[in-house]
């Protein structure tokens, strides 16, 4: 079988985004140069009582389409953003790599609360038929015809980062000509009740390596990227945003929720996206970090970062702005990437009033950072210790 | 392989020569009121047999049966895998009974006070997560959730890693749980084969009498870059397509579709034809029809086996087909199989496997 061609470059070509800070890539970037976090009360589970109150909720109108889930219509929302930026692209020959976590389980859940008051024989079954976690995947690839195939990974946080590498790889290995590549996921009652049980989630506004972090705030979005091939995106005479120029996948094989705290996956996954682009860890001159909020990833990240690529490296966490976004958070955060390559500014960290001892990095705190930037990561972890990092190079 | 009517390679060696089916009426849970009765359940299936009580207790079933497959796929190939092994399995549905089991204590205790230990289990890669704590293994750590193709869009990842250089070798394989939840909704829908009139409850691909499929279950896994024992075939070659006139829940009617996946992975593969088809056909109306044509244009003659009546469909059904190939390519002295995995929604990944190395 064909190995990807590692010399094959990648080009980004499209990118789209929603969540909590805007409905498109403007909007989020708007809000990123001001500053300007998206996080409020909760208001998706009226009558329902939680710990934490806390949310970074998309109110972006959402396409409507029978049998979408929330998840899978945010999908569509952001993929539309991206494939129209890319322009003409052979979509019979586009495969599309979508992340979620937890796909439709929104309405699932509706469907269950049904089934208890109503009985198994008289509550809608069309409403679980939105549940598969294949449904971002299958929506994009239903919305825009796509002839080249479809996946779906659900690598809890991890998702959508996997998505792009994967999507990646089969570009270099010639089985797609074109990757509509990302993630989704929408709040649910179960995520957010189980990261509050889990007492990961932060009473207040995450405040990611910080001194007083509690965890994480939870938030729901959707990212895309369009990735081609370079030459193929230059003969077409398409404008190259980015080159997503390596990806790094491990495990830790630690523990089913807590990261391993000396961070070793973490560094496995930085190291081999470096490796992968043929890249020194001196040339990295950002990190867009996973940076939830908890004090386990937090720490363990930061000591992954100075393992792979030294104390110099400015980092900072997105998430500051639109909370954790679960599957879709590796996308999401590839999209900011990439934009911060374009704008030659680094996101800042918000409300970093005072890092943690354990965080010893420039964390770029309170307002963005325009900076030089030719390499930069991102990186994006999950449940089940599973590591993603991300190279982009400015094109 | 812990699968419905087979622990171990050798039973299911044995049952796939059988010519039984592994399907029984159900008596895990009530199914009055439905039209169908009966799935293919693993029974017999001793999770303190593969994994000590104190990990045990952590696992959902889910996880149990990937764990039990993958430690029967370890020790059968008769290597202690590096810890630069990744882990690629595929699941259609995943925990859905944890999800269901969660969402019954947050409706009891309230939101608040629903157990930790259902929700670290309620993601879909657990079951992976479980495998890399259990044996070390630091590589790419993967769950693919591709509805019918999930185990072979795993297979299809894991081998573009290998060959990449990503990972050393790699645990790749699928599983999945069969409950009342996932029962009930693929029988309101009609997706699963039911009786009518003279008609018995079965699962009948190809056959003009098909009504549905047979929710199966279990684990299937193969270790793949690693083993001392002879190996059972190679990975030789993918191909994917979708079908772009798939409605978002039901097969499409495009057979070219098909054709294309199963010529890209001849393709990606280097050879020109195949023996035998392992066939995603489940027993459902439109995708066996959609294979059919298919398979007719591009192979019209070879031997078409479809194996999920014996076992049932989803991710553990999927690599249950994968392995049956692989056996095929011993048994039958087949060169090259192709196996092919057709979803509705119109992911199609077909696989071509080799007896001998390229």
């Amino acid at each position: 079988m064909r190995s990807p061609d590692l010399s094959t470059r990648i080009a980004v070509t499209g990118t789209g985004i929603v969540c909590s800070i805007g409905r498109n890539k403007e909007e989020v970037w708007q809000a990123i140069v001001e500053s300007r976090a998206g996080i409020g009360k909760l208001t998706r589970f009226p009558g329902e009582t939680f710990p934490t109150d806390l949310a970074a909720e998309s109110n972006a109108e959402l396409p409507a389409g029978r049998r979408l889930s929330r998840t899978d219509q945010l999908a569509i929302l952001a993929a539309r953003e991206a494939v129209a930026q890319a322009g003409d692209i052979p979509l019979a020959r586009a495969v599309v790599s979508s992340g979620t976590s937890t796909g439709g389980l929104l309405e699932g859940e509706d469907y269950y609360f049904r089934r208890i008051v109503r009985g198994r024989r008289r509550a809608p079954a069309s409403r679980v038929l939105q549940q598969p976690t294949s449904g971002p995947s299958d929506a994009v690839a239903a919305a825009f015809r796509l002839g080249g195939g479809v996946i779906s990974n659900a690598t809890a946080c991890a998702s959508a980062g996997a998505a792009i590498g994967m999507a990646a790889d089969y570009l270099r290995s010639g089985h797609a000509d074109v990757a509509i590549a990302g993630g989704s996921d929408a709040l649910c009652r179960l995520t957010y009740s189980g990261f509050n049980v889990l007492q990961a989630v932060d009473p207040e506004p995450c405040s990611p390596f910080g001194a007083q972090r509690k965890g994480i705030t939870l938030g729901e979005g959707a990212g895309y990227l369009v990735l081609e091939r370079w030459d193929d995106a230059i003969a077409r005479g398409a404008t190259i945003l980015a080159e997503l120029s390596g990806y790094g996948a491990s495990c830790d094989a630690h523990h089913p929720t807590a990261p391993a705290e000396d961070g070793h996956g973490a560094e496995a996954a930085m190291r081999r996206a470096l490796a992968e682009g043929k890249m020194t860890p001196a040339s990295v001159d950002y990190v867009n970090a996973h940076g939830t909020g908890t004090a386990l990833n937090d720490a363990a990240e930061t000591r992954a970062i100075i393992a792979a690529l030294g104390t110099d490296v400015p980092v900072s966490s997105s998430k500051s702005y639109f909370g954790h976004t679960l599957g879709a958070s590796g996308a999401v955060e590839a999209v900011v990437t990439v934009l911060a390559l374009q704008h030659q500014i680094a996101p800042p960290t918000l409300r970093l009033h005072e890092s943690a001892a354990e965080c010893s990095l420039d964390y770029i705190p309170h307002t963005p950072r325009p900076m030089k930037m030719t390499n930069v990561l991102s990186n994006t972890f999950g449940f089940g210790g599973s590591n993603v990092s991300l190279l982009f190079k400015r094109a | 392989v812990i699968a419905p009517g087979a622990i171990g390679i050798a039973a299911f060696r044995e049952l796939l020569r059988s010519g039984r089916v592994a399907v029984e009426e159900v008596d895990r849970f009530d199914t009055t009121g439905l039209s169908a009765h009966k799935a293919a359940l693993v029974r017999d299936f001793k999770p303190r047999d593969f994994i000590p009580l104190m990990k045990l207790r952590r696992m959902n079933g889910l996880s149990r049966l990937a764990v039990a497959a993958a430690k029967l796929a370890i020790e059968d190939c008769g290597a202690t895998l590096s810890p630069e092994t990744g882990v690629a399995i595929g699941t259609a549905f995943g925990p859905v009974q944890t999800s269901v089991e969660y969402m019954q204590e947050y409706v009891e205790k309230g939101a608040s006070l629903a157990p930790p230990q259902l929700f670290a289990e309620s993601v879909a890669n657990a079951p992976g997560s479980h495998i890399a704590i259990e044996w070390g293994l630091r590589g790419f750590n993967l769950t693919i959730t591709q509805r019918e193709s999930s185990a072979l869009a795993a297979a299809m990842y894991a081998a573009t890693q290998l060959v990449k250089g990503s990972a050393q070798a790699a645990l790749i394989g699928g599983v999945e749980e069969a409950n009342e939840m996932l029962f009930s909704v693929l029988d309101r829908i009609g997706a699963l084969a039911h009786a009518d009139g003279d008609l018995d409850e079965a699962a009948r691909p190809f056959d003009p009498r098909r009504n549905g499929f047979v929710l199966g279950e279990g684990s299937a896994m193969l270790v793949a870059g690693a083993g001392t024992r002879k190996p059972y075939g190679w990975l030789a070659g993918f191909g994917i397509a979708r079908d772009t006139t798939a409605p978002i829940s039901d097969w499409g009617t495009d057979p070219e579709s098909v054709v294309r996946a199963m010529k890209s992975a001849l393709d990606d593969a280097g050879v020109d034809t195949v023996d035998a088809i392992y066939a995603s056909a489940n027993g459902s109306l439109r995708g066996d029809e959609l294979e059919r044509l298919a398979i007719e244009r591009l192979f019209p003659g070879k031997p078409v086996i479809a194996t999920k009546q014996i076992f049932g469909e989803y991710a553990a059904g999927g690599a249950l087909q994968l392995i049956a190939a692989l056996l095929a390519t011993d048994e039958e002295r087949h060169q090259n199989v192709l196996v092919n995995a057709i979803s509705a929604g119109g992911g199609i990944i077909c696989c071509v496997i080799s007896r001998d190395a390229a």
